[in-house]
Formats: structure tokens, sequence, C-alpha cells
């Protein structure tokens, strides 16, 4: 297969997410301050239940959250601007036009998207929240290190996934845009699932022990929450080896129908006029 | 009506039907209703031809223009594209086609016309020699020089669309789809892309398969006009002919300083339209020659002026629809 015109689509996604530079400094200062507030919170509350035994120590929810934090854009909060602009104008008829494999094609927009956006953002937080909050004294409300070079390692192939994973949850909201012709049901749907489902809102393993299991096998799961629980070592049953089982897992199964679900949407996608 | 498809033609079609199913009442419990937007329309277009494809609003042609392109299924009938099947074999059909929707744009807003071609080139995975080639040739015809720089979100209508024209071209198609091209574009960008679709034809030999509205691009390009009209072929002809066998009748419009007189015309002609100071006769040159009618009213009393004329394009087309309910 011709990868050029699937680099293509993904450089010029890339570019298009760092040309926003403004948003990268707003973005950062919401987000430190969302991180800041969510700390006070679990530090109030660690502490006035110090006998409660928690299934993240109040270090590990600190860490996971500045993690979340950094990777707010990485989310599949909804489609592809571009393919939402494409519906809207009925310009979505050239993607169909286009000598490639749909899929692979907005998959590699949608993914060179979801990074240009969320890699200058994970890198400044990290530095912010980890680094240089420990020189200035604050190591205690700090981003911690991994729990070990294995975590570190293995942290980093799950994030890897997870980018995949979401970049495949946001074919979905392609798909459904380019059925309604709108891309603002995709947000309507994929901005509240996103923020919860993966631990954004909570981090996952605070819920409750009834429905943690279920949490855990969702798709949005495999996006940040895995890879942040690998990274400190928390306890997922079965081991970060079902952790990363269930990414893949969730990958191939999204792939699979999601390429059904889009054949049976170009078949039947009606532009109309001209 | 199944002519076997000749390999000197670049698109044959046959019996080609779609039908949309639209729910009404907009809730799920709506019912459906099939509406019939192609009801078996067949023809081919040999290689090299300008064909021009028109027809009312909702006559049919952009569901046959998208079936074409491949981005339409068809409900049944045959449809070959060099050889291809343009919906089952989409990738290999597409990157062989160049189309221009006249309505929408292809290239990205926020890149240079220059970015846009490069980004189709790599998507169309054309040669750097070639594209550099190809990219000069259209600059020079479409005469992008200056605006090869600018962003497309800059660019006036006329330029837009000679942009986009070049877009569709960048990687050799051997046959373009122009859908509407001239829409909104002022007199001299109309000119300028009707004669490079003419050049287009004649020294690369590109098939062209043309809808418009405007009979002017019909006129001036198309050898040959597929009328539309609700889902059927209702002509197929050289653009002269059908200007002949429809509408071969003239008008005599008659001016008068006065109230007009009552007339008795001869056989072939008719009184369409009378007014306080003016007449106007539709007549049949076949049945009664201009030179007869003119002897015939030219001695009424109170004439001021006559002038005969051939009806417009735009008329024999309204004509033409009104004759087949279209």
């Amino acid at each position: 297969m011709n990868l050029r015109p699937y680099l293509t689509a993904f450089g010029l996604q890339w570019k298009i997410g760092l040309r926003y530079r403004i948003a990268v400094v707003a973005g950062l200062v919401a987000q430190m301050w969302f991180g800041a507030v969510t700390l006070m919170a679990y530090a109030s509350v660690y502490h006035a239940a110090p006998d409660v035994q928690a299934p993240l120590s109040l270090r590990q929810a600190m860490t996971y959250t500045w993690i979340q934090q950094s990777f707010f854009t990485l989310l599949p909060l909804g489609c592809l601007p571009a393919i939402g602009d494409a519906a809207r104008t009925g310009a979505i008829v050239y993607d169909l036009l286009r000598p490639v494999d749909m899929w692979n094609w907005w998959l590699s927009a949608s993914l060179a998207r979801l990074l240009g956006n969320a890699v200058p953002r994970a890198v400044l937080l990290a530095c912010l929240a980890g680094p240089l909050a420990m020189l200035v004294g604050l190591g205690a409300w700090s981003l911690a290190g991994p729990a070990s070079l294995i975590s570190a390692a293995l942290a980093l192939v799950s994030i890897i996934l997870g980018a995949l994973l979401s970049a495949t949850i946001v074919m979905w909201w392609n798909i459904l845009t380019a059925r309604t012709l709108s891309p603002l049901g995709s947000y309507a749907v994929g901005t509240p699932l996103a923020v919860l489902l993966s631990g954004m809102l909570l981090p996952l393993p605070l819920y409750p022990d009834w429905i943690r299991p279920f949490l855990l096998a969702q798709p949005f799961a495999g996006i940040t929450d895995i890879p942040i629980r690998i990274y400190l070592g928390t306890p997922i049953p079965g081991g970060a080896a079902t952790g990363l089982g269930l990414q893949i897992f969730w990958l191939a199964a999204l792939t699979l129908l999601g390429r059904l679900w889009m054949r049976r949407t170009v078949n039947r996608l009606e532009v109309q006029g001209a | 009506m199944q002519t076997p498809p000749s390999p000197s033609d670049a698109i044959t079609v046959s019996n080609l039907r779609k039908t949309y199913r639209i729910r009404e009442g907009g809730s799920w419990r709506g019912k459906t209703r099939d509406i019939v937007a192609l009801d078996g329309i067949s023809f081919a277009v040999p290689k090299g031809q300008i064909a021009g494809f028109i027809g009312p609003n909702g006559a049919g042609k952009s569901t046959a223009i998208k079936i074409l392109s491949g981005i339409l299924r068809p409900t049944s009938g045959e449809v070959q594209v060099n050889g291809l099947v343009p919906w089952t074999n989409r990738i290999a059909h597409v990157a062989r086609i160049g189309v221009v929707f006249g309505q929408r744009t292809q290239l990205w807003w926020d890149l240079s016309v220059a970015e846009g071609l490069a980004l189709l080139r790599d998507i169309y995975g054309v040669e750097p020699e070639r594209f550099i080639r190809n990219r000069a040739r259209l600059a020079d015809a479409l005469d992008l020089g200056g605006i090869m720089d600018q962003s497309v979100r800059q660019l006036s209508l006329g330029q837009r669309m000679r942009a986009e024209i070049a877009a569709s071209l960048i990687h050799d198609p051997d046959i373009l789809i122009l859908d509407e091209p001239t829409i909104g574009l002022d007199a001299p960008s109309k000119l300028a892309v009707r004669a490079f679709v003419h050049e287009l034809c004649r020294d690369r030999g590109t098939t062209v398969l043309l809808t418009t509205h405007d009979m002017h691009d019909i006129e001036a390009l198309a050898e040959r006009v597929i009328v539309i009209g609700h889902g059927r072929i209702l002509a197929d002809s050289p653009f002269e002919d059908l200007r002949t066998t429809i509408l071969s009748e003239r008008i005599l419009e008659l001016d008068f300083h006065d109230t007009p007189p009552e007339l008795t015309l001869p056989a072939g002609a008719s009184e369409t339209a009378r007014e306080p100071h003016s007449l106007t006769i539709t007549f049949d040159p076949r049945q009664i020659p201009a030179p007869a009618l003119v002897a015939h009213v030219g001695h009424l009393p109170g004439l001021d002026d006559l002038r005969i004329s051939r009806p417009s394009i735009d008329e024999i087309i309204t004509r033409f629809y009104a004759d087949h309910a279209a």
C-alpha cells in the first residue's frame, strides 16, 4: 500500500493542530487551574477520612489527575473539525473522490489532529506539574514519576494504543457526522461520554466497587485510564497485560465494526444538490 | 435499448435507475416514499467528446453525475467509465477522473493554491516531474501565476474556480466531469473557463461531461446535448439539431403608434401576444417564409417598425421542458 496520501493527511492535520499556539497556552492555563482545584478537593477528602483504604493513594490520585489534564485534548470529544466543515458545506463529496482508503485517510487525519493538539500540551504540562513544581517546592502536589522503568515502558506502549483507540472512536464520530451532515451530534454525544468514561471527571479506580469492572471494560478506559494505571503501577485485575489486551481488543473491534458502518454510510451518502 | 460497449466509448450507461427512499414526517415512525431520480437512462460518450448534460432542477442530472463519479450507488443498471464500474472499483476509478463541483470547493481554505496542489500530488501519487510540468501548464492556461501563493479563502470566485479546475486536472485524468463550473462567474471568467475546456478537449483528447444551467456554456462547448427530465432522457443530439427540431419557429414583432388592428394571418403564423402598441406573431418559416409574412403585414395602418428574431437558447430550452412537462 502506498502510504504517501495517509502521511500527507497526517502532516496536514498535525500542522493545523500546532498552528493554534494561543489555544495551547489558554488550554494549559485552564488545565493547570482544573488540575489544581481537583488536587485540593482530593487533599481535603483524603485528609478528612484518613482511615479509608482508597484504591489510589493521594499521591497517585494527584499524578492521575495531572496526566489526565495533560491528555485532555487526546480525548475523542467529537468529529475531526475538517470533516464537520466538509459535511456542512457538502465538500465531503470530494473526500469520496480521492483514490484512497477512506477509513485510513480519515483515521490518519484524526490521529494527527489529536496528537497535534495533545503532544505539545502534554509535554508542557508534564514539565510544569513535574520537575518545575518540585523545583519551586510544591513536590507534594506534583506529578510523580512512574512506578518502575518497566511501568514507564509499558505505559508508553499503552498511551500509543490509547491515541490510536481515541482516533478510532473519533472515526465513529466522523461517520456519524457524515450520516447526519452536521458535526453537532458527534459533539453532543462524544464530549460527555469521553469526559465521563475516560476518567477525566473522576479517576475510574475511585468509582464504587461494583461498577469498576464495567468501567474498565468499556473502550474509553483504554485512552488514558489504562495507560495511567500502568504508569502508576496500580493494580488492574489481571495486570498490565489485561490493560493492554483490552486496548487491543477495542481497537480491533471498533475498527472492524467502524469499517462496516462506514461502508454502509458511504453507500447511502446522499449529499443533496449539485 | 442495450448497445454493446464500444472500446472507443469513454462512458457507457445502460438502463440506469436510482430510487431514493425518503421518510416523511421526520420521525422514525414516518412513512417512507420512493422518489425516482433516474428512470432507466442509457447513453454513451465517445472518447474526446464534450457532452452537455442539461435539465431543470430535480431532473436527475446531479444523481447521474454522482453515479458516474463513483460516489453514489445506483438502484440498478450498468455503467462503465474507462472500462471500470465506478461504485465497485471506486479507488481505481476516481484516480482516473477529475471532478469539479461548481458549488463546492476541493482546495483547502487555509492553504495556498500551490500547497493545495502539492497535497493533491501526494494523494494521487503524481511523479514530481509530471507534477511540475502539469502545474506549469495549468498555471499558464488558467492564468494562475499571480494567485499560486494566495490562500484559497482570499480568492475571488472566478480565481477560485480556475484554481479548482487546475486541482481537478493535476493528475491527468482521462475524463473531466464539470458540474456547473460557471455558476456565479462573471462574463470574462466564464469565457476563460469555456476556452480552457475547449482547448483541453482539442489538445489532450480529454472527455468532458458538463452540466450547466447556462445555455451559453452548452452553445459554446458541447458538441452534443443530453436533455434530461423526470429521470429520463428527453433528447440526445447535436445542439444545432436540437435548435431546429424543437424550435424552428421565428418571432415577428410589430410596433404600432396606435392600437394594433385586428388581422387575419396566413397558415403557419399566429398571434402570441398583444399589447397596447405592439403585436407578437410566431411563425414557422417552413409554412410561411419570412418575406411572405412581412409582405402580408407590411401594409397594416399605423405600423412603425418590425423585427424578426430567433428564439433565444433559454427560450428553446424552456419551451422544450414545457413540451415534455419536465
